[in-house]
């Protein structure tokens, strides 16, 4: 097997659309974002944010009545996946770009053994050496805290959540993709196998050299692996930066709304707020101006017309029309 | 107030070649509910809560043990006269998506039981009307907009409001929350979560939380009673901050420190303890349940159950109680 070092991923002003009975509406609505080789990047957003169409087209995969409308998804060593078509995307999937999907607890085949779906994936991708891959997959699963052998020989139905979630893991990292997309990686999973399987990622993600993407609608699972911290809402990434900062101190007012809202260990319980209003669905996704501005505090005349555009300024991206000037004074101390 | 003591539940499942197998739940779990109280349950999936929590309901037998609601054993009640005594206890859905009848509109799904209350209390359908837009207003929704409407074109944090509003129309003492927000949009939980908090405030009802999420279990009932349950058993139990900010048994101590650390914001504590093994129902029942997964057992730990003793607010059911430093600390900015 090559060793190829971790690739970086460059999306650019990516729009998909989804088609409705109401027209073709915008899922994603010019997306930019990068995720430096080597780094663990984690997208948070909730529902209809957007997060799983951007993470799909990572893998040119969103389904009809879906489409990528516009833009590109640079990926090293593979070029614009969004032109990638047939055999050549087939290809792609699984040997370069490892995806674990969104219930990866449901997603195996119940009527095969875990090492019968691993042999059906290594042939689909011309493995000539099956017994290698196997043993691979042994040394994965192992490096999980799993019994690699008992666990190839098991259908889906004798795991628990958890050792199906690494099961998942495996099947990204087995075929020595290097860059990973985990959706939803620990939903539905109980709070110490969900430690234990972000441990794991972390841990894998070092030892193997891998430029991970997480996607995410719960902070404290992207606060606690990701170097790197994109919040999505309405189809666009409203701030981007590295995790510590952009948690420490948030700069855009959803950003700081969602932290507000999470109730803690540490500190005053009370000082937790709700958010006002509610996430918007394909259909309300406002089609001129800024998508947050009906739950901001800081509504200003313009953020009624104009859809802020993102403005960088040290390694932070923020797309609001009310904190992207300098003069603006950032008071973080609130949220510490 | 409500009192269940020594509270068991064990599932059989039917036999097979290998023969019948029997899952107990519950081994023998007491606590007390105050009048406007607040009583949370946290632990892992498969650790009886939900089972607890519908017991409490009524909605759930239970082998052995008693529940006194108000001073009268429901064991001595024939089960259709335990029916006015378990009205007054109200279970709030975990999912509102399936909580709902989809056929039915709001007006009628809250228009059931009102009528029932209407017939009960000699009123008529003026007051019905009324009533339903007062529950709606409580729960923080316009009225007007909601009645007429079916559960789908409501958004989830709206419709578990209804499901809260629904519960309500039976003017019920004590609600019985469990993994009420799970479903709901990040944004949205807090909402939720403050409007039980607020009827607890203003309704005077007790609360009674079921959930694997410590942080919410202290928005909603930081002043109340925190019950740590790890198999059926209740492994560490006290005022809620008091046990989060001192937990003694290292079960208590595994979930608090696989809270995840919201970096930036706040600093890991120093001592977070991780479990040995993943859980698993075939461990031995000898000895001390946790024993297997504990990274401090002693030989004594696999030989002898410990039984909760207390030190008079916070009791624990562990042979090597240790205090600990788990939970994150806030960052110094």
């Amino acid at each position: 097997m090559t060793r190829t070092s971790a690739p970086g991923v460059r999306v650019k002003d990516l729009t998909v659309v989804y088609k409705t009975p109401a027209g073709e509406l915008p899922a994603l609505g010019g997306v930019s974002l990068s995720l430096a080789p080597g780094t663990i990047t984690g997208i948070v957003g909730e529902s209809g944010s957007g997060k799983s169409t951007l993470a799909l087209s990572l893998l040119n995969a969103v389904q009809p009545p879906g489409r990528i409308k516009e833009g590109s998804v640079e990926i090293d060593g593979l070029g614009n996946v969004v032109e990638l078509t047939g055999e050549e995307l087939r290809r792609a999937r699984g040997r370069q770009v490892g995806y674990v999907f969104q219930a990866a607890q449901n997603s195996l085949n119940p009527l095969k053994t875990v090492g019968k779906q691993l042999l059906d994936l290594g042939r689909s991708h011309d493995f000539d050496d099956l017994p290698a891959l196997l043993k691979d997959a042994r040394a994965l699963l192992g490096r999980m805290g799993l019994d690699g052998g008992r666990v190839l020989d098991s259908y889906q139905h004798e795991l628990s959540g958890g050792m199906r979630q690494r099961v998942g893991i495996m099947f990204a990292l087995v075929l020595n993709a290097h860059l990973v997309v985990l959706d939803e990686p620990t939903t539905a999973l109980d709070m110490i196998t969900q430690a234990a399987i972000l441990k794991i990622v972390r841990d894998v993600h070092h030892e193997r050299g891998l430029t991970t993407l997480i996607i995410t609608h719960d902070m404290g699972v992207a606060a606690e692996v990701t170097d790197s911290l994109a919040v999505m809402y309405g189809g666009r990434v409203v701030e981007h930066g590295p995790t510590t900062e952009v948690l420490g101190s948030p700069r855009h007012p959803y950003t700081k709304g969602l932290i507000r809202a999470i109730p803690r260990l540490s500190g005053d319980i009370d000082e937790a707020r709700a958010l006002p209003g509610r996430p918007p669905t394909l259909g309300t996704i406002p089609k001129q101006g800024c998508v947050f501005r009906e739950r901001c505090p800081m509504r200003i005349a313009v953020c009624d017309t104009v859809d802020p555009e993102p403005v960088t300024r040290d390694a932070r991206t923020v797309a609001c029309h009310a904190v992207g000037r300098p003069a603006t004074p950032i008071v973080p101390k609130e949220y510490v | 107030m409500i009192t269940a003591s020594g509270i068991t539940k064990t599932y059989k499942q039917r036999g097979n070649m290998l023969g019948a197998r029997a899952v107990p739940a519950l081994r023998g779990v007491d606590f007390t509910i105050e009048k406007g109280g607040a009583v949370t349950f946290i632990g892992e999936s498969g650790c009886g809560k939900t089972t607890l929590g519908r017991i409490v309901a009524g909605l759930e037998t239970y082998d052995s043990g008693d529940i006194v609601i108000d001073g009268t054993p429901m064991s001595s009640l024939k089960p259709r006269h335990r029916q006015p005594f378990f009205r007054r206890i109200q279970l709030i859905h975990q999912d509102p998506y399936s909580a709902l009848n989809p056929t039915r509109t709001i007006h009628q799904t809250l228009a059931a039981p009102l009528a029932l209350r209407a017939k009960q209390t000699g009123r008529g359908k003026a007051w019905m009307e009324e009533r339903a837009r007062e529950l709606l207003a409580l729960v923080g929704i316009d009225p007007g907009y909601v009645l007429p409407r079916y559960p789908h074109q409501l958004s989830g944090g709206m419709r578990q409001r209804v499901v809260i509003a629904r519960a309500l129309t039976v003017d019920p003492e004590v609600l019985v929350a469990d993994e009420s927000v799970s479903m709901i949009d990040v944004s949205l939980r807090l909402g939720v979560l403050a409007l039980l908090k607020d009827l607890r405030e203003r309704l005077d009802v007790s609360v009674l939380f079921i959930t694997h999420d410590i942080a919410t279990a202290r928005y909603i009932g930081g002043d109340g009673e925190l019950y740590v349950i790890y198999r059926g058993q209740v492994v560490e139990s006290g005022p809620t901050e008091r046990v989060i900010s001192g937990p003694v048994h290292p079960y208590t101590q595994s979930l608090l420190s696989a809270i995840p650390v919201l970096h930036g914001v706040e600093r890991p504590g120093p001592e977070r303890v991780v479990p040995t093994e993943a859980l698993n129902e075939a461990h031995s029942d000898t000895g001390c349940l946790f024993a297997r997964r504990c990274p401090f057992r002693t030989d004594r730990c696999e030989a002898e159950l410990p039984a909760l003793v207390s030190d008079g607010e916070q009791a624990h059911a562990c042979l090597h109680p240790q205090r600990r430093n788990v939970i994150p600390v806030e960052a110094v900015a």
